[in-house]
């Protein structure tokens, strides 16, 4: 009780702590969680690399089945989805390794890395989608 | 008063090796070196892949079941189920409390077991059967 209290009689202005909803927006925070969900987003996507690898163990109708699915427009967009996470998140964890070895982490080099994560994941991306799309 | 007081063991060595999650650094470890292999592990596979475009599915049966296809794809499966595990598993660590964290470390085993072995079955089944 603050008003009976003699060491604080006054509750006086203090600073009070920053709520969790209040903090400045930075990019290697938002890649540490981005982290985490392209990975959990690759733990369901495993689902069709063993779909795929089942698939092509059984019978033709099975496999043009899963072909049929990964053609379509949606079956497209997981697979683009699939992409970028693998390689968003390969990036991340050359970057998580790089910094847990103890480097990269001062002001200008963990930005640098952080964005080469975010731009190399895109590029990655349109590289083996541009490969794809030449072949087809 | 309790049995830890009357242990012989000192208290640097019960203590040691248990962090916050009670086992101490050995699945940030394990992360860390599968992902190590992951890295080239994963840019394999996607690049078998990309030979796989424009194949039936007798072309694929055949890229698969030759052995270094099949081994990598082995490889990249059974590694990439694991790493995964580990990544899952610390993501339920920190964010799933009480009784629901014991049901979701085991439906995390489950669901990455059963992907592993599905994968392997498969590989197996193209080039055995």
């Amino acid at each position: 009780m603050a008003s009976s209290d003699p060491i604080s009689p006054s509750p006086a202005a203090r600073p009070l702590s920053p709520h969790l909803g209040i903090y400045r927006f930075t990019l290697t925070m938002a890649m540490s969680i981005a982290h985490r969900i392209t990975g959990a987003g690759l733990y369901v996507g495993t689902l069709l690399l063993a779909w795929f690898l089942l698939a092509a163990s059984m019978d033709a109708s099975a496999f043009a089945y899963f072909s049929g699915f990964i053609q379509s427009i949606f079956g497209r967009l997981i697979l683009i989805g699939f992409t970028w996470a693998l390689f968003h998140h390969l990036l991340g964890g050359v970057r998580h390794l790089i910094m847990d070895s103890g480097y990269g982490m001062e002001h200008p080099e963990r930005e640098h890395l952080a964005q080469a994560t975010l731009i190399g994941g895109l590029v990655l991306t349109l590289v083996v989608w541009a490969i794809v799309l030449a072949v087809e | 008063m309790n049995q830890s007081d009357r242990s012989l063991r000192s208290a640097l060595g019960r203590a040691r090796y248990l962090g916050s999650a009670r086992r101490g650094a050995q699945d940030s470890w394990l992360t860390q070196v599968s992902a190590a292999a992951l890295i080239l592990l994963a840019t394999g596979f996607v690049l078998m892949l990309l030979t796989l475009l424009n194949k039936d599915y007798n072309g694929v049966r055949i890229e698969l079941g030759h052995p270094i296809p099949a081994i990598l794809t082995l490889l990249f499966a059974m590694t990439a189920t694991f790493h995964m595990h580990l990544g899952m598993r610390s993501i339920i660590l920190d964010y799933v409390h009480g009784h629901a964290r014991e049901w979701a470390l085991v439906a995390n085993i489950c669901f990455a077991g059963a992907v592993a072995l599905a994968c392997v079955y498969a590989v197996l089944r193209i080039g055995f059967v």
